[in-house]
This record gives C-alpha cells, structure tokens and sequence, in this order.
C-alpha cells in the first residue's frame, strides 16, 4: 500500500518547490506534483522583492518598500519576520548546493537587462553583481554572432541614458560560436556550448583576441546550465576579466539553474517529484481535503495526504482560469472575486504607472495562506495557496515574483 | 517643393489602386497616407474577397461589381488571394423563404451557387455545426489586405509612383476655383511643407468628410465600426457565410493558419473609433456558434475593429441601410475644379473603383492611355532559378510562404542579406515563419517608421504569441542596423506592444491570459522596459 504523504505540494514553481523544501526540512513527507517548472525558465533566475509601488515610484530598498505595501498584498499576511526567514531559508539551500545567492532585504540591487535598462531586484546569483561594473570606466558588452535573443547596442546605447551609467566608456564586441548551422540560436546553445571543454577552451581563445584583460564584460546569461559558478570562475581567471550576465527573454538560463538546484536540493531531502502531473480535482470531506487526482492520457490517479500546498501558478500555470467576467479555481472551485465587467479587468495602456487589475485576481488567504470565502471564513483547513494563485499583487509591474513565490511558499509550509 | 501632377490621399486599397492605375498611365503621382499604408479599413475587416453572394439580394449592382472584380484579383493578385471557395450555410435559425430569393438573386447577377448536400458540407468542413439546414457552393476567396495594398505600392513604384506615410492633409490650395496643390504635415517631426499639384483625389475612405471639409465641401460619410475576432485556428478551409440577410457575426474567413470571424455593425462618431470591447467580442462568439459549435473551445489571438466609410447622398441612412457601392464626386460641381473624392464601395471592388476614378482624372488631363491594371500582375513571379536559390536559404516551408509575401524583386533582396550574414536566415518570429532578413528588409524601407509598420509588411508579431518573443528580436534588430528611426528604443517596445494590447485586451480569458502574464513577465519582469528608474538609490 502506497504510504499516505503528511503533504503534497501542487505545483513545480518557485513557490511550490520552496514549500516543498521548508516542509521536508521540518520532517514531513512531502510529494510534489509537477506539470512544469513555472515561470522559472522565463525570468526565474533574479529574486525580485518589492521594486515599485503605485504610481510606479521605485523603493530604495525592499525593506522600505514592504512597509509601505496596502493591507490586502500577501507579504501583508505573511508578514516581516516570515519574509526575513524565508529569504535566509531559500539563501541557505543556494549555498549549500554550491550556488550562492547575494543580496539582503536592505539593499537594491539594480541588475543590467538585454533591453538596455536596469531593473530593481533583491537576491541574484554572483554572476549578475554589478559592483565592478559602477566602478569601471570602460565597459565592454560581448554578443554572440546568431544568438538573436541579445543585441549589445541595446545595452550600450542605452545605457548612456541611465545616470549612474552614463559617464563610462561603452564598446561592444561579438564572438562567433559557430552554432548556426541551418537552425536557430538560443541562448541555452550558447550555455550548451560553455558547459563542454572545447566550447569554453574555444570561447576564452575567441574572447582572448577582442577583450583586454582588467575588462568589465557584460554578456547574455550564459555562463553554464549548471547551478554553479564553475564556467564564471575559468572565464574570470583566464581572461581576468568580470563578467556580468544580464536579464533576459527566454529561455532564462539563470532561471533553469535555480530550478536544477531546487530540484537536486529537494531529492537530497527526500521530496518525491511527480512531473507531468495535472490535477484535475479533489476529493474533500467537510473543511478538509483528503486527496487530489491527477488526469493523464491513461488514467486518473488519487494521492492522499494530510495536506495541500496549492501552488500551481495563478493563471499562467493553469491554478486559476479565466472567463468573459469569472474566474476560477479548477481543484478546490475555491471562490474568486472578479468584476463581472470585463471591461473592468484591464487598463487601456498595457504599460503605464498603474498595475494591471486582472493581474491582482486571486484567492484571498489568512495570514496562515489558507484559503477565505466572502465572510472571511476558512474554506478548508488543510489547503495552503502560495505564489502566483494570491490576490492582490501584479508581479510584473511591481517587480515581486519571486519574492512572493519564495515567501508564500515559506509561509504555507510553516502554516502546516 | 514636392511636385506631383496628382495627389492620392489615403494608402487603403482605393488609394493604392488609383496610384497604380495613374502610374501605369504614365501620370505622375504621389500619394499621402496618414498612418501606414492599409492602417485604416483596408487591414481592418474580414479579408473575404466577395463572390457578390452577400450582396446579391439587397444590391444587385454591388454583387456584379464583386464577381467580376473576383475574378480579376485571382489573377493579378495571385499572391494576395487563396482561392478557398465558400459556403453559404443555412442554419435552424434563419428564414427558409430567403434562401429561394437568394439563389434567384445571385443567377441574375450571374454568380454560380451549387447546392450541396449538408452531409457532403460537413465532410469537406468536419467543425460545421450538424444543425445546418442546406448549403450552397460559391467562389469567395480569402484575400490579404495588406498584402494587396503592399504589392499594388510595389507596383506603382515600378511605374514611378511615389508614397508618403505617416503624412496628413492640413490645407487645399487653389487658385480661380482650381486645385494648385495642399499643404501636408509630417504626424512624426511636425513638419509642414507644401505639394504643388494640379489634381487631388481623396480616397480617404472614413476621413473623406473631413477631407473635403478643408476645402468647405461637404461630403457624407458616416463611419460604421465593425468589430471583428481572429482564431488561431483554421476553424474551416472555405469561407463560411450564414445565409439570411447580411447582419451581424455572419462570415467565417480563414487566412492561412487563423480564421477571422466578423463583423458588427455600429455607427460611431469618429472614424478612428477603433477599439474593440470585450461584450462585443461576446456578442459576435453568441451569433458564431450557430455556424460552429465548438466555437468558444477555439483559442482566439485578438479581436479588431475598423471603421467601413458607407456614403449616402441623404446624410440620414446608417449602418447595413446604406449602400456598399461607390461614388465618384467630382467637386468641379461644389465649385472646386481638380479635386475629386471616392467614396463607399468595398475591398473587393477597389480595382473598379481605381479604374473610374483615374478614367476621370485622365480625362482632365487628357491622358489617352487605357487602364491596364486588371490585365497585368502586382507583382513578378519569382522565377525557378531564384525559388532554388531561395530554398537554399530560408527555413522550411519559408520559401514559398516568402516568395508570395515579397514577390519577386523583394525576395532577391532578401536573399543577398542572407547570403551577406547567414545568421539573418533565422527566424525572428517563429509564430509567423517571418526572418530576420526579411524584417530588416521592411524596416529599411523608406515608409518604415516604427516596429508595427514592419508587422504589417511582414505579419511578424501577428502569430500566437502576440510579439511576446519577437517584439524584442525586432527592436534588437532595427537598432542594430541603425533603423530605430530616432526613437529611444523603449519607445519602440511600448509602441508594439500596446498595439498588440488593444487587440488582446477584449478577449482577455483563457490561454490569452495566459500569454499576457508571459508577455507582461517578459517586457515589465525581466525587461523593465516600463518601470520609472529616474530617482534610482534614494
């Protein structure tokens, strides 16, 4: 008989995978069931906090940010201390793992995009310091011939508009990794081709004839598909030069190696991943769910646990689905509030200084990340949403995602 | 001083038609457009090359005109026209009696309907639904709007025709009640200068009123909006009209992999007026499911909405009451020599207009040469020699699908910058199978601009994905090649996408909204192309 889990997590995300982690860590059996690694591979490398609030004024600092955020955003519920543990808890699996992450609540760090701006953002991987690259006063910006996904003119030109980047000298050079033969070029080929001996050896001999050692050299993130800071270290030490990976389109390689490194984490502890399950529905008794089933091309299955961590990534992953003025929550048919005009849903400027408001749909949850009905009453007892399924937040315009994800997931996996 | 023997106003498929026509009558010509080439009605609308069976009943004349111009787009405009056929279905919900007036209508017009069984219709169209009651056969065809209007330019241009974007009338000059020339602004730097002319023709479509009221004449236009849904499915492989009278939600059009389903009818105040909302998109999804069950489980990609110029004489017909005929106005009559407007009539019939229109000007300026325009292509086939050295360079599938879309002097061009830089061969949009060499070619055109006049010669962005992936390789390459036009290239961004918005923002459910978090993830997340930066570090 198969052994009834204490927890299962639903949903392969950041958030998903940090409560699965913070679970495990607390000595429960926990299963994660899986149907994609979320918005990790779109932009999942940085963890972003809080950048803007209403009227898009950045923060000085997530900190000063989080104090000043409206009653209803879930870093509200979960409150100051939580978000504090969550972020040594998620910092402390990155070093363990060989993957250190830098950055505190108290500090913004402004990282380099492949559009030419900065963006504010809280926890990055070494590779996206930019310490080195205040202090240069030449900055080289390497392309990679046929990667079609980084432009280096992007970035310099408009960088030179930025006021704390504007006074350096900006060249940018292009290296060719021969890998256009009759497809296209990704960033993740480029990385690919880093990871083996003859790609990196090749690399630093092709870098070696347009960089000049001391150089400050900002790059698309390519720098390995590992979790580690193997292939930044031979290229730094064999060229003694910085290199700094910028944001980027996807596939995000940064976001990858944060998802590899979440998953080899979570086999070390002993948490099951089920990939490429969909859960279609539950199973639930009075205020408690007993079990949730999973729809494939064969057959249905039914995992039993003591309780659910819902974290299947809001409309993007499928946790909640839209309708012409409805919303719902396909498992649990958990209520969502939504204004029946759906003229109401969207601002008419995609980008402006507002937040979008079909972006701050979701469930609402007490401060232990259980689900709410219009009263205010606990719907189920042992359910737990994290990440992108709360309300009342817009990730993309605020600059919070991660950091939602990361302390949602904390603070579900802590509610149990 | 810009001088041209005749200024053409409006870059629609009237427009372009008429600098065709007077170019290949060795007449000097130049025409203005406001926005981009088939930025108004001519991109805004089903993209149904009309058979006349739609018009058969209630306007005789108007579905003559479409059978017989039908059949000279199929040829001339081979490239712009997928001859699908069409069906006009009947459901359980309309007026059997209308389907006798039907069938007599169009064989007095002389358009062929063969009557099918629903059974052998529903083989040939597996989605249709099984409640229809009777189905004939008719020779629509799907065209490409802006395709057509792009190759009619490319043509003209051959003859020595001349087009100014993103240009707008501000005054009509004359002298002795005769046209000497107007006064245009640059809609991008502000710059006003003055064309000298002898003759102008508006074909300004929706903005004709307006146009005229500049030199005080008055011309009726009333602005119509229809609001139209594009699938990213092909729902059908024929064009699928309901047969009742012409209303609402009656036209299904595939066009390549998408079907286009249409359109509303409202009368609106401005001719701009072109925003689709959500509770139409509804209404039209209500209507459509007579026709196709299944309708609300096909994904759509975005809704639009364009303004039809319906002229009347009597100022109070609106809507469907209006004809869809055109009407030449020669403003010799209001007093003004050398000034003439085309208004009304259809896409299908823009080559017929073009022709009455530049007779009439030939006439003035006693040009004797006969209209050739239904006799000779838009544009060259490429020849076998440059479709296998096409082959050697695009993608899969790219090189047919290209060789249409650029004909065949476009195709060279294309071909020596993949040859110059084999990585141009990639695919900047996959959605759309459109390269990046093909992209950089649009965006050096000198009608070129912005990222969405390239859209709109290459279909990059028009995909599935809405331009989330290819919004970046785009602007990433316009400024590489030096093209960004002067703007800050977050200028550019924000122009494309907000563009692709106003479509996606009325249908904003399911997997749309889904791509939308991507999208917003990718530009406001990652990018920050959005996010104010200017008081960093306080």
């Amino acid at each position: 008989m198969m052994r009834e889990n204490d927890i299962i997590v639903i949903g392969g995300g950041l958030a998903g995978l940090t409560a699965a982690a913070v679970a495990a860590k607390r000595g429960k059996k926990v299963m994660v069931l899986s149907l994609g690694a979320g918005t990790l591979t779109i932009g999942g490398g940085i963890v972003d906090v809080i950048g803007y609030l209403d009227g898009n004024k950045p923060v000085a600092t997530p900190s000063a940010g989080l104090l000043q955020l409206p009653a209803e955003h879930p870093y509200k519920k979960i409150g100051r201390p939580a978000i504090e543990d969550a972020i040594k808890f998620f910092k402390e699996i990155c070093e363990e793992e060989g993957y250190p992450y830098m950055g505190n609540l108290d500090t913004m760090q402004w990282v380099p995009t492949a559009a030419g701006t900065i963006k504010p953002t809280c926890l990055i991987p070494k590779t996206m310091n930019t310490e080195e690259l205040q202090k240069a006063n030449k900055v080289i910006v390497l392309g990679f011939e046929s990667l079609k996904d980084f432009y280096p003119q992007l970035i310099t030109k408009n960088f030179k508009k930025i006021s704390r980047f504007k006074d350096k000298e900006y060249e940018t050079v292009m290296i060719d990794p021969n890998l256009a033969e009759g497809r296209d070029v990704t960033a993740l080929d480029v990385a690919r081709w880093l990871d083996t001996e003859e790609g990196i050896s090749e690399c630093i001999t092709k870098m070696r004839n347009v960089i000049q050692p001391g150089s400050v050299v900002i790059i698309p993130p390519v720098l390995g598909t590992r979790p580690n800071y193997r292939i930044a270290d031979r290229l730094e030490q064999a060229l003694q030069c910085h290199f700094i990976e910028t944001a980027s389109v996807p596939p995000s390689i940064t976001g990858l190696r944060l998802r590899t490194m979440m998953v080899s984490y979570l086999k070390k502890i002993g948490v099951r991943i089920v990939e490429q399950a969909t859960v279609a529905k539950s199973i639930v008794e009075a205020d408690k769910c007993v079990a949730v089933i999973t729809e494939g091309i064969d057959r249905e299955r039914t995992y039993y646990a003591k309780s659910f961590i819902l974290a299947n990534g809001g409309f993007y992953g499928g946790g909640l689905l839209a309708e012409p003025g409805k919303v719902i929550e396909p498992i649990f048919n958990l209520p969502v509030e939504a204004p029946e005009d759906h003229e109401m849903w969207a601002n008419y400027s995609l980008f402006s200084n507002e937040a979008q408001p079909f972006a701050k749909l979701g469930l609402e949850v007490d401060e232990k990340m259980r689900p709410l009905d219009a009263d205010g009453k606990v719907i189920l007892n042992n359910v737990f949403v994290a990440g992108r399924n709360l309300r009342g937040y817009d990730y993309s315009f605020e600059k919070s995602g991660n950091g939602v994800a990361i302390a949602s997931g904390y603070q579900a996996a802590m509610s149990v | 001083m810009q001088k041209a023997t005749v200024v053409v106003i409006g870059g629609g498929a009237t427009g372009v038609g008429i600098l065709r026509d007077l170019c290949m009558r060795g007449v000097d010509a130049i025409l203005i457009e406001q926005q981009d080439l088939a930025y108004g009605t001519s991109s805004r609308y089903h993209g149904l090359l009309h058979s006349g069976g739609r018009y058969a009943v209630k306007d005789a004349e108007a579905g003559k005109e479409c059978i017989e111009e039908n059949t000279i787009l199929r040829k001339i405009g081979r490239h712009c026209v997928e001859q699908t056929e069409g069906f006009f279905a009947r459901t359980h919900l309309d007026d059997e009696d209308f389907e006798g007036k039907w069938v007599e209508a169009c064989a007095k017009v002389g358009i062929p309907t063969i009557p099918i069984s629903v059974e052998e219709a529903r083989r040939l169209e597996p989605n249709l639904s099984a409640k229809i009651k009777s189905v004939y056969r008719v020779p629509d065809a799907a065209i490409d709007g802006f395709r057509m209007v792009w190759q009619n330019v490319a043509s003209a241009r051959k003859y020595g025709g001349r087009v100014m974007t993103y240009t707008t009338v501000v005054g009509i000059e004359h002298s002795n009640n005769q046209v000497v020339g107007m006064k245009v602004k640059n809609t991008l730097t502000g710059e006003v200068s003055n064309i000298a002319c002898d003759f102008i023709v508006s074909a300004a479509g929706s903005w004709a009123g307006e146009i005229a009221a500049l030199a005080g004449i008055t011309v009726n236009v009333q602005p119509d909006r229809g609001t139209l849904i594009a699938f990213n499915h092909r729902i059908a492989s024929r064009i699928i009209n309901r047969l009742r009278p012409a209303s609402d939600g009656d036209i299904f059009v595939p066009h390549g992999s998408i079907t286009i389903l249409g359109t509303t009818s409202a009368s609106v105040d401005k001719p701009d007026d072109t925003i689709p909302n959500a509770k139409e998109v509804v209404e039209l999804l209500n209507i459509g499911e007579a026709l196709f069950e299944d309708l609300r489980s096909y994904r759509m990609l975005r809704a639009f909405a364009g303004t039809r110029p319906l002229y009347s004489a009597d100022p109070n017909a609106k809507g469907r009451g209006a004809s869809r005929g055109f009407v030449t106005l020669d403003h010799a009559h209001d007093g003004l020599k050398g000034f003439v407007s085309v208004v009304g009539g259809k896409f299908t019939t823009y080559r017929l207009m073009a022709e009455k229109v530049t007779d009439l000007v030939c006439n003035y300026l006693n040009v004797k040469t006969p209209c050739r325009t239904a006799l000779e292509d838009l544009v060259d086939d490429a020849s076998p020699a440059l479709m296998a050295k096409a082959r050697l360079y695009f993608p899969a599938y790219g090189a047919e699908l290209a060789a249409s879309r650029l004909g065949s002097e476009g195709l060279e061009k294309v071909i020596d910058r993949m040859q110059a830089k084999p990585e141009k061969r990639q695919l900047l949009c996959e959605c759309e199978n459109v390269t990046m060499a093909e992209v950089e070619e649009a965006a050096a055109d000198s009608t070129s601009f912005m990222i969405s006049d390239v859209r709109r010669k290459t279909r990059m962005g028009m995909g599935t994905c809405q331009g989330a992936f290819c919004t970046f390789r785009s602007v990433g390459a316009v400024d590489a090649n030096g093209l960004s036009w002067g703007k800050d290239t977050n200028v550019l961004f924000k122009e494309f996408l907000q563009g692709r918005w106003k479509g996606i923002r009325p249908i904003l459910w399911g997997n749309v909204m889904r791509e939308m978090e991507l999208t917003r993830g990718i530009y406001e997340g990652t990018l920050n192309i959005n996010g104010a930066i200017d008081d960093e570090g306080k």
